[in-house]
C-alpha cells in the first residue's frame, strides 16, 4: 500500500523524520517495502519569470532571455525553443543543477553569449501530459498559476514529498487505506487520529425517482449503498488530488472518476460511478450472472460469465461484475450528467473466485477479496459526496439506497487482563492495555475484573484474548519480551528409529567415500522413458501435479535412478573425473490411480558412482558395507532384470527372500540417454525392509585363545560357475573348524584350459579349545577337495 | 707360548680397531674365536704344558679371550649405531609429497545444517519427528486456521496433486498431527522437505526445507518462546546475538512475530550484509492460535503454546555465504567436496 506523507498528514500530526516514523511502524506491525523520496528526482530547477527576449546575434534560430528567479540580479540564458515570450513562466535549471533525466546542467556560452543555465522542457523533467498540462508540447514549459519567482520547481510539482510503501499482512484489511495507515501511525507517535468529518450540501430531491435497486442475491451481497449526484461537471481534479492518486501509483482521470478512486485509496472502500442515463429502466439488479452471459470490460476485454459470478445490471444487461470491473457501457464519460455512485460490500471469496477465473486483478478485487468493512461502506460515500461538493463537481440529490439484511452489532470481548498477561509472560499496566486498546479504536473499559472491549467492524480479524495480547504487545514493544527458560522436566529429544537408522546409512556411506546429493522431489514425465521402463512397470504410475511449473517438474518420482543418473551426467560433462554419490530420499507410490487419497511415501537410497577406479564390484563393495553395518548376513545375491541395468552386470541381494538392493553397471543405452559415455554404477536400497531387518545390537565375541591354520587353495572350474558356488562346496566340504573362507584371485587366459577359470581361496580353520595339530588342518583339507573333486573341481 | 699370546691379543685389538663394518667384525671374531679361530688353536696346545704352566697359561689365555670378547662386543655397538646412522641418512624422503588418501565422504550442507539444528533442540527437550510431505488440504491449511479462501492463502503458492491433497507447503502441516496423537507436554521440531511454485532463481526453489518447531504446556508464555530462540540463536549465530521480535501475521499463530537477530557481520550497527538495518530476519513465530489448539482437541483455556518455522536452505546459504541456491540441488562434486 503505497501512501504519500503529506496524504497522512492530513490526518496525524507527523512530526518526526520520516525514517522514524517507518522504524516505529514497522515495529507496531507494518513493514515498509520502500521509501521514495521525491524530491531527489532534481535539484536546483526553479521557477524563472522571462523579462526580455532579444535575438542571438550571431544565431538565427537562438534567443537570449532575461528571466527573474527571484534573485537580486536576473539570469541570462539562451535557448532554443521558440514558444518562449516575455511574460511567461518557465523551469529554469539553474548553474550546477540536476535534472530527473540524470543530466547535470552548468553555466556556459551558446555562440559567444553566456548562459547562466538552461529553460527546461516538459520531456527533459520527465513529465507526461497527465502530470502537467503542456507538459508534452514541443518547446519550454509554460507554467499555469502564478507561482513567485525562485520558488522550487518540486513545489511546483508536488514533488517535496515521500512515498512509503507498506506491506500490509492478510490480517489488516482495513490499512489497505490511507485513513487504516494513518489510525496506525497515530498510534505509533501517540498522536491524535483526525479522519476527515464528511459534511455537504444537498440540492433536495428523492433518490428513488432517479434509480431503483434490487439485490437478488444478499448471499453474495450483504449490503449495497447508493446516492445519485446529478448535473455533474465533468472536469480535471484539483493538483492536490491528482498527486495523492499519483503517489499511490494511480492515474487521474475526471474529477468523478479520481473521487471514486480517491475514495478507494482514502477509506479501503472500492466505489463505482453509473451514468445514469446509460443505466436502462432506471433500475439496477445485483445477482448472480446467467451462463455464458457476455460482457464487455472497461478494458476492452470481452468475458463470458458463468452463474458462480455476481453482477451489477440494469433491467437488461449486466454493467458492472461486481467488485472486479465495470463495463464499458456505464463507463463516466464527458458526457455523462447524473450519476449514481455505488459503494457496496460483496463476499469475498466469491470477488476472489470471479477475478481468478477471469484472470483480472483490479485495485478494487483486491480490496475485496481481502475483506472490506461493511460499515465503513456508508462512511466511504458520505466521503465522497463531501469531495463532491468540495470540488463543485454535481449537485447531490437527497435519499439513500441501502440494501442489506441486517448490520452486524458491535462484538464484544470480555477478558480479564491477566489472561492476557499470563499469556504473553509480561506484567503490563492495566492501564497501559486500557489506552492501547483504546488508541486503536477498541472502545476498552475495565468493569473491576475483566476489560471490556467493543471491536469495531472494521477489525474482523480480532476474534478473541490471543488477539487482544497481540494488539497490547506490538504497541506496548516487543522488547518487552526477556527470555525465559521453559518449566519441565529437563529432558533431551529423541529422534525416530527412521532417523536413527538413515544416520547410520549416512555414516557408512561417507565412510566409504560417498558424497551425499539433494535433488528435487519431482521429476519429468519422460524420467520412465530416459530408464527405460517396460510400459507395464509399476514405477511409470506417477503421482502427477495439477500446477506443475513446467513439464520437467510435474511428476512426483517413483524412483530416485533418474534424479542420480540426471547428477552423474552433469558431473560428468562438467569433467568432473569421478563421482561417488548417494542420496537418501522419498519416492511417492499412488494407492489408485486417479488420486484419491494420500500416497505411500517410501524411503529408499540411490548410490552412483563412476571413474576410472570404479567396477561392478567397487559398487558391490559399498552395498556391502552398508549390509555390514546393518548387521545383516545371510544375503543371496542373483541375477536381476532392472531395463536400466546391463543385463549381465546386475544383482538383487536378498535376505530371506526380501529383496533388499538392487545394484549393477548402468546400461549403455540409457547411459547414453544421460549423455554419459562412460561406465556409471547405480545401487538402490530398499530402507524399509534393509532397516526392519538389521541387526544393529552388538555383543561382543571373544578373541581366539588358539592359533589358527591357514591354507591357500587354487582350483580350476568351470568358467560359467559362480565362485560362490565353490565357495559353498567349500563350507560343505570343511568340518567344524572352517573359520572363513576368503576368495583372493580369479585367473582365466592362457595358463588356463578355454571355458575354465582358476580360483584362488585363504581358508583359515581353528579349533576354540586347542591349536590344530598339522594332521588336523590335512584332513580337514582333503575332506574340501574330496567335495570340490566330487564337482569336477580340481586342485590347480 | 705367552708371547704368541700376547701377539694374538695385540693384532686382534688392532684389527678390531680398524675393522670398518658388522661382516669385518664378523670375519674376526671367527678368525680368533671360532672353533678354527687363532685362540682356539692355542687353546688346544694346551695338552702340551706342564701341570704348573698350565693354569698360568691357561689364565692367560683367557685374558685374552675375555679381551676380545669385549673389544667385539664394544666395536659391535659402534658399528651398529654407525650403520644404523647410515641407514636413517639413506632413507631419508621429500616428505613435501602429498599423501596417498582414501576419497573422503560426506554430507550435503543442507544436512549439515539440519543436524546442527536438531541436535541444539534435541537438548533442548524437542522431539525429532517427520510429516508427510504430500499432505492433505486439512492438515496443511484447514486445521491451521486457513479455511478455504481464506486471503492468507495467497500468501503461498502450492502444488496440488488432487483437490484437497497438495505438497505440503510448510512443516506447520506436522503440528496438527502431533498434537492429534501426542497429549500436552509436547515438544516437537519437524524438519523437513517442502514445496511452494516459485520459479526458480537464486534465491527461490519449489522444492525447500524447513524446520517447525512446536511446544504445547501449560503455562507457555511468549517469554518461553523468546527463551528458546535466544538459546537457538546464540548456538546457531554466536552467544553475544541479540533478538528481537516484530509484529507480523501467521494465520495459524496469535500473536505472531518475525524474529530478528542482530547482524554477526556489523553487530547491528548496520553494514552491507543486513542492508544497513543492523537486523537480519531469521524465522516466524508466535503462540500458537487457539482455533489451532481447539481443532486438535487440546483446551486453550489450560493449554498454551508457541511455534516458530526456520528456513534451512536460508541458514545454509548464510552460513557458507552461498550465493545461489541452485548450487544446493546441482551437486557439483566440486561443490559438494567442499563441505567436511
Amino acid at each position: 500500500m503505497k501512501v504519500s506523507l503529506s496524504w497522512l498528514k492530513r490526518y496525524v500530526d507527523i512530526d518526526v523524520p520520516v525514517s522514524e516514523l517507518c522504524d516505529k511502524m514497522i515495529m507496531s506491525g507494518f513493514e515498509v517495502e520502500s521509501i521514495e523520496d521525491l524530491s531527489k528526482t532534481m535539484r536546483n530547477v526553479v521557477v524563472g519569470k522571462i523579462t526580455k527576449i532579444e535575438k542571438h546575434p550571431d544565431a538565427d534560430k537562438l534567443q537570449i532571455c532575461m528571466i527573474d528567479v527571484g534573485e537580486a540580479e536576473p539570469l541570462q540564458i539562451v535557448t532554443g525553443a521558440d514558444n518562449v515570450f516575455e511574460g511567461a513562466l518557465v523551469p529554469v535549471a539553474k548553474h550546477d543543477s540536476d535534472l530527473p533525466n540524470g543530466v547535470h546542467i552548468k553555466k556556459g556560452k551558446l555562440r559567444g553569449v553566456a548562459s547562466a543555465g538552461m529553460l527546461c522542457s516538459g520531456e527533459e523533467l520527465c513529465l507526461k501530459e497527465e502530470d502537467y498540462k503542456g507538459a508534452e508540447v514541443y518547446g519550454i514549459l509554460i507554467l499555469q498559476g502564478d507561482w513567485a519567482p525562485g520558488t522550487d520547481m518540486r513545489e511546483v510539482l508536488g514533488l517535496m514529498d515521500t512515498v512509503i510503501d507498506f506491506k500490509i499482512t492478510a490480517n489488516r484489511p482495513d490499512c489497505l487505506s490511507v485513513l487504516g495507515i494513518a489510525r496506525e501511525a497515530a498510534v505509533a507517535l501517540k498522536k491524535e487520529f483526525r479522519p476527515p468529518v464528511p459534511s455537504y450540501r444537498t440540492i433536495g430531491g428523492d433518490i428513488s425517482e432517479h434509480i431503483r435497486v434490487t439485490v437478488e442475491d444478499y448471499d453474495l451481497c450483504p449490503r449495497y449503498y447508493g446516492r445519485v449526484v446529478k448535473n455533474v461537471r465533468i472536469g480535471e481534479s484539483p493538483e492536490w488530488l491528482k498527486r495523492c492518486l499519483k503517489a499511490a501509483g494511480m492515474r487521474p482521470i475526471s474529477n468523478i472518476v479520481d473521487i471514486t478512486n480517491f475514495v478507494m485509496l482514502e477509506t479501503g472502500q472500492p466505489m463505482h460511478a453509473f451514468d445514469l442515463a446509460q443505466v436502462r429502466g432506471k433500475e439496477i439488479i445485483v445477482r448472480r450472472a446467467r451462463d455464458g452471459e457476455p460482457v464487455t470490460t472497461l478494458d476492452g476485454k470481452q468475458h463470458q460469465l458463468t452463474s458462480e459470478m455476481l453482477v451489477i445490471g440494469d433491467a437488461e444487461a449486466p454493467s458492472c461484475i461486481a467488485g472486479v470491473m465495470g463495463s464499458a457501457d456505464s463507463e463516466i464519460t464527458e458526457n455523462t450528467k447524473d450519476i449514481f455512485f455505488e459503494c457496496a460490500k460483496f463476499r469475498r471469496d466469491s470477488v476472489r473466485k470471479t477475478a481468478r477465473a477471469l484472470g483480472m486483478r483490479t485495485e478494487s478485487s483486491t480490496r475485496f477479496e481481502k475483506g472490506i468493512d461493511v460499515i465503513n461502506t456508508e462512511y466511504a460515500m458520505e466521503r465522497a459526496l463531501s469531495l463532491i461538493d468540495e470540488l463543485n463537481a454535481g449537485d447531490i440529490i437527497d435519499g439513500v439506497i441501502d440494501k442489506n439484511t441486517g448490520l452486524p452489532a458491535p462484538r464484544e470481548i470480555r477478558v480479564e487482563p491477566a489472561r492476557i498477561t499470563e499469556l504473553l509472560g509480561v506484567d503490563i499496566p492495566l492501564s497501559a492495555m486500557v489506552d492501547i486498546l483504546n488508541s486503536l479504536g477498541i472502545a476498552t473499559e475495565f468493569s473491576g475484573t475483566e476489560l471490556c472491549c467493543q471491536v469495531p467492524s472494521f477489525r474482523e480479524d480480532i476474534e478473541g484474548r490471543a488477539d487482544l495480547a497481540e494488539e497490547v504487545m506490538r504497541i506496548y514493544g516487543y522488547d518487552h519480551i526477556t527470555a525465559t527458560a521453559m518449566k519441565g522436566d529437563i529432558i533431551r529429544g529423541r529422534k525416530d528409529a527412521l532417523r536413527i537408522n538413515h544416520d547410520r546409512l549416512k555414516g557408512v556411506l561417507t565412510a566409504n567415500g560417498l558424497r551425499e546429493i539433494t535433488t528435487y522431489s519431482f521429476v519429468s514425465g519422460k524420467a520412465v522413458d530416459q530408464i527405460g521402463l517396460s510400459e507395464d512397470d509399476a514405477r511409470r504410475k506417477t503421482v502427477k501435479i495439477l500446477n506443475p511449473l513446467g513439464e520437467e517438474y510435474s511428476n512426483m518420482r517413483t524412483q530416485l535412478v533418474s534424479s542420480m543418473l540426471t547428477v552423474l551426467s552433469t558431473n560428468y560433462n562438467r569433467k568432473n573425473a569421478r563421482a561417488r554419490l548417494f542420496e537418501i530420499s522419498k519416492v511417492y507410490l499412488p494407492k489408485a490411480l486417479p488420486i484419491t487419497e494420500q500416497p505411500v511415501e517410501q524411503p529408499e537410497a540411490c548410490i552412483g558412482i563412476y571413474g576410472k577406479e570404479e567396477d561392478f564390484y567397487s559398487l558391490k563393495g559399498i552395498v556391502e558395507a552398508v549390509f555390514a553395518r546393518f548387521g545383516i548376513t545371510n544375503l543371496e545375491y542373483t541375477r536381476s532384470a532392472e531395463p536400466y541395468l546391463h543385463p549381465g552386470r546386475q544383482a538383487t541381494a536378498r535376505m530371506d527372500g526380501v529383496p533388499l538392493a538392487t545394484f549393477g553397471e548402468v546400461h549403455p543405452s540409457v547411459a547414453e540417454n544421460f549423455d554419459m559415455e562412460e561406465r556409471v554404477y547405480l545401487a538402490e536400497l530398499h530402507l524399509a525392509d534393509l532397516y526392519r531387518l538389521a541387526q544393529t545390537k552388538v555383543l561382543y565375541q571373544p578373541l581366539p585363545r588358539f592359533p589358527a591354520a591357514l591354507r591357500d587353495i587354487t582350483v580350476t572350474c568351470d568358467d560359467d560357475l559362480p565362485v560362490a558356488a565353490v565357495e559353498k562346496l567349500i563350507r560343505t566340504g570343511a568340518g567344524k573348524h572352517l573359520e572363513k573362507i576368503e576368495l583372493f584371485d580369479v585367473y582365466k587366459g592362457s595358463q588356463i584350459a578355454q571355458g575354465k577359470k582358476s580360483v584362488s581361496f585363504s581358508i583359515v580353520l581353528r579349533a576354540q579349545d586347542r591349536t590344530l595339530t598339522v594332521e588336523e588342518a590335512d584332513h580337514d583339507m582333503n575332506k574340501i577337495l574330496q567335495t570340490l573333486a566330487a564337482e569336477g573341481i580340481t586342485l590347480r | 707360548m705367552e708371547q704368541l699370546l700376547e701377539q694374538i691379543r695385540k693384532q686382534a685389538g688392532e684389527a678390531l680397531d680398524s675393522c670398518a663394518d658388522l661382516k669385518e667384525l664378523d670375519e674376526l671374531r671367527i678368525k680368533y674365536l671360532g672353533k678354527k679361530g687363532e685362540l682356539t688353536a692355542i687353546l688346544k696346545q694346551m695338552g702340551g704344558l706342564s701341570p704348573e704352566e698350565r693354569p698360568v697359561m691357561g689364565q692367560r689365555a683367557n685374558e685374552v679371550r675375555a679381551y676380545i670378547e669385549e673389544k667385539i662386543k664394544s666395536r659391535m655397538d659402534e658399528l651398529g649405531k654407525k650403520a644404523l646412522e647410515m641407514r636413517l641418512a639413506q632413507e631419508t624422503i621429500d616428505i613435501t609429497i602429498p599423501g596417498r588418501r582414501q576419497q573422503m565422504g560426506g554430507l550435503h550442507p543442507l544436512s549439515i545444517v539440519t543436524e546442527d539444528m536438531i541436535s541444539i533442540f534435541q537438548s533442548m527437550g524437542f522431539d525429532v519427528v517427520d510429516g508427510p510431505e504430500i499432505e492433505t488440504d486439512y492438515y496443511n491449511f484447514e486445521a491451521l486456521n486457513l479455511p478455504k479462501d481464506h486471503p492468507a492463502r495467497d500468501m503461498q503458492d502450492t502444488f496440488y496433486i488432487a483437490e484437497n491433497i497438495l505438497l505440503r507447503s510448510q512443516t506447520s502441516a506436522a503440528q496438527v498431527r502431533v498434537m492429534e496423537t501426542r497429549k500436552p507436554p509436547i515438544r516437537i521440531i519437524c524438519p523437513g522437505r517442502v514445496f511452494r511454485s516459485d520459479e526458480v532463481d537464486a534465491t527461490h526453489s519449489p522444492v525447500f526445507h524447513q524446520m517447525e518447531g512446536l511446544v504445547v504446556d501449560r503455562g507457555i508464555t511468549m517469554c518461553d518462546l523468546k527463551g528458546v530462540l535466544e538459546q537457538f540463536a546464540h548456538e546457531v549465530y554466536g552467544p553475544e546475538t541479540q533478538v528481537r521480535f516484530r509484529p507480523s501475521f501467521f494465520p495459524f499463530t496469535e500473536p505472531s512475530v518475525e524474529v530478528d537477530v542482530s547482524c554477526s557481520a556489523c553487530g547491528g550497527t548496520g553494514c552491507k550484509v543486513c542492508k544497513g538495518a543492523g537486523w537480519i530476519e531469521i524465522l516466524g513465530a508466535g503462540m500458537v492460535h487457539p482455533n489451532v489448539l481447539r481443532c486438535c482437541g487440546i483446551d486453550p483455556e489450560v493449554y498454551s503454546g508457541f511455534a516458530f518455522g526456520i528456513g534451512l536452505d536460508r541458514i545454509t546459504t548464510t552460513r557458507y555465504k552461498i550465493s545461489d541456491i541452485r548450487l544446493l540441488f546441482e551437486n557439483d562434486v566440486r561443490f559438494l567436496e567442499q563441505f567436511q
